[in-house]
């Protein structure tokens, strides 16, 4: 294990991944800093913002379209209006340039969605049937988690729960279901159904909300790496910590546009915002907790082996078992096939070299992907400490052990016995460069 | 007596709080009658946030008044009234904690570096950083402990 210690007025941590809390302690990454570990974690976010910028495009399009319809078959056929939407933080006329390229959909998306991975130009439809398309159910997987998981902190969830919101949505509803008697008969018959639909559209929009700052904010460090301008994991790690902070105060809301009005959900006047409402949220639920996945693995929840506490779930990328899992076709996996298809060349010939090559690509790349989420929740976890906390350098000891206990109580996390975490958790297996 | 906003407009070192009050609309609030205790940051504590934050904040004025009613607690509270709370609430609806002993007066990461300034409708607090909400989990997280089992 690779260990950075600086000369800090703290005696050393006893915490059982102290070399971890050191080297956050002096300014690094959970990730070691290694060009290896760099150059996976860089070519993961460029071949995740590619699909990403799918994923936000369409999740604003269900919770902005699509809304409370109940056999939404055509949800991932995405309209071109969408497709030509202008980022807010790409492109000319962003509210805050993140990444240098355009604010429409990425050309390799572009071209993705046009020729599949048949590389032949079909209709939509059937690239979609054929499953050669962006895999839209990874998206909507973590959308689920964080509408189930919900109070992860931030003011939406309980708005959601209040009546301005109730009389929001049902102001919304009733102009989506006017006439059609049938829609209108079922949310007579079961209005809290539709109430459940439209929260459910609201955290569509939270997450593609969310992810229209994260694909540029990956594109335009996969940029930055190839012109040799990002040298290390720990500037990889601060660059999201300063993104994170740039765009903290962006507006998270939800709106529906039925027959060309558009209905506030909730609206940007309740002063929700992006790092509160989404980005804790989403990593807290997300990264973390998510659902025991189904089909490659059985628990048993009178065993004890499923948490009784919701809190305590521990399914997230951070402790995925990429071998089973990578096997089967559930949420993460499609992640990996959706991420497959944009690899940078580096990539591709690193993976070659190792393991089975080609063979096992999806669980290489699926590993390099722990790797980047670790250096994610690291940026994270930094930005939470410069926001809550204090300073790395800062000269009163008192501060420096509220870091100490802010750090340890993170890594907390993955060291608990309860439930097998500790086993579970891919801390220490991602400190070996041969965890591949 | 001066208002809060007549204190924080004459002070030196209160123009990025004065701009913002501005831009957020809070001019009037302040001026009413209250009264409030405001946690008051310097311009030296808003040039810390990280390049962009402030940007952004300006072009979404309701989450600038969020950040900034979270600086704002109802009432005339000195730091000898707050000295018997661990936390109050503000007015953006999250508690601010409290570390009070003789020689020490933070509110959350923040550390006061002028207290109890008199105002006609309230006090103000002068602070050395921007103070920001703390999410539920952040004590938990911070009193977390492991079973012995995990220490071996």
């Amino acid at each position: 294990m690779t260990t950075t210690l600086t000369t800090t007025k703290l005696p050393p941590s006893t915490h059982p991944y102290a070399d971890v809390i050191h080297r956050l302690e002096a300014g690094g990454s959970m990730l070691p800093d290694t060009p290896e570990n760099l150059m996976q974690i860089i070519g993961l976010y460029k071949a995740y913002a590619v699909p990403m910028d799918f994923y936000w495009r369409d999740l604003l399009y269900i919770a902005e379209q699509v809304f409370v319809d109940p056999l939404p078959f055509f949800k991932f056929i995405i309209p071109d209006e969408y497709l030509k939407l202008a980022n807010h933080y790409a492109g000319d006329n962003a509210d805050l340039r993140i990444w240098r390229g355009i604010d429409t959909a990425h050309p390799e998306l572009l071209e993705f969605m046009e020729k599949g991975e048949l590389k032949r130009k079909l209709p939509r439809i059937l690239h979609h049937l054929w499953h050669d398309r962006i895999n839209m159910e990874f998206a909507e997987e973590c959308m689920r988690a964080m509408l189930w998981h919900r109070d992860m902190g931030g003011l939406l969830d309980p708005y959601m729960d209040s009546e301005e919101y109730k009389q929001n949505a049902d102001r919304a509803i009733r102009a989506y279901v006017q006439g059609n008697p049938l829609l209108q008969g079922l949310y007579k018959l079961f209005p809290d159904m539709f109430m459940e639909l439209c929260r459910q559209a609201t955290m569509y929009s939270v997450l593609g909300l969310f992810w229209e700052i994260m694909a540029p904010v990956f594109f335009e460090m996969s940029d930055l790496y190839d012109e040799g301008k990002l040298t290390s994991v720990p500037e990889a790690m601060n660059f999201l910590v300063n993104g994170i902070f740039a765009i903290a105060g962006r507006p998270i809301y939800h709106r529906v546009r039925i027959r060309g009005e558009w209905y506030d959900i909730v609206p940007k006047s309740k002063g929700f915002t992006w790092l509160y409402e989404a980005a804790f949220p989403y990593v807290e639920a997300v990264f973390y907790r998510t659902s025991p996945f189904r089909g490659t693995k059985s628990y048993n929840a009178q065993a004890n082996q499923i948490p009784t506490n919701q809190l305590d779930f521990h399914y997230g990328i951070l402790y995925a078992d990429k071998f089973p899992v990578g096997t089967a076709g559930i949420p993460p996996t499609l992640l990996h096939q959706d991420m497959y298809h944009f690899l940078p060349q580096y990539l591709v010939d690193y993976y070659r070299q190792h393991c089975r090559g080609d063979e096992d690509m999806l669980i290489q790349l699926g590993v390099s992907f722990q790797r980047s989420m670790y250096n994610v929740t690291s940026a994270v976890i930094q930005a939470g400490r410069a926001a809550f906390l204090y300073p790395l350098d800062d000269p009163n000891p008192r501060h420096l052990m509220m870091n100490r206990r802010y750090f340890e109580g993170q890594l907390n996390r993955f060291a608990r016995p309860e439930y097998g975490i500790r086993e579970a958790a891919r801390i220490t297996y991602i400190q070996d460069q041969n965890y591949r | 007596m001066p208002d809060i906003v007549d204190i924080a407009v004459s002070a030196e070192g209160f123009s990025t709080l004065v701009t913002a009050v501005k831009a957020a609309g809070l001019v009037d609030t302040l001026k009413s009658p209250g009264p409030f205790t405001v946690f008051a940051p310097t311009d030296a504590a808003f040039a810390k946030l990280p390049a962009g934050t402030i940007t952004t904040l300006v072009q979404n004025i309701p989450q600038l008044t969020r950040i900034l009613c979270y600086h704002v607690v109802p009432g005339r509270l000195k730091k000898a009234d707050l000295a018997k709370f661990q936390s109050v609430g503000s007015v953006e609806g999250s508690a601010i904690d409290l570390t009070i002993e003789e020689d020490i007066f933070e509110v959350n990461n923040a550390t006061v570096i002028q207290a109890d300034i008199e105002a006609d409708n309230g006090i103000i607090h002068v602070i050395d950083t921007v103070i920001l909400m703390r999410p539920h989990w952040f004590w938990p997280i911070m009193n977390s402990k492991l079973a012995a089992a995990a220490e071996a």
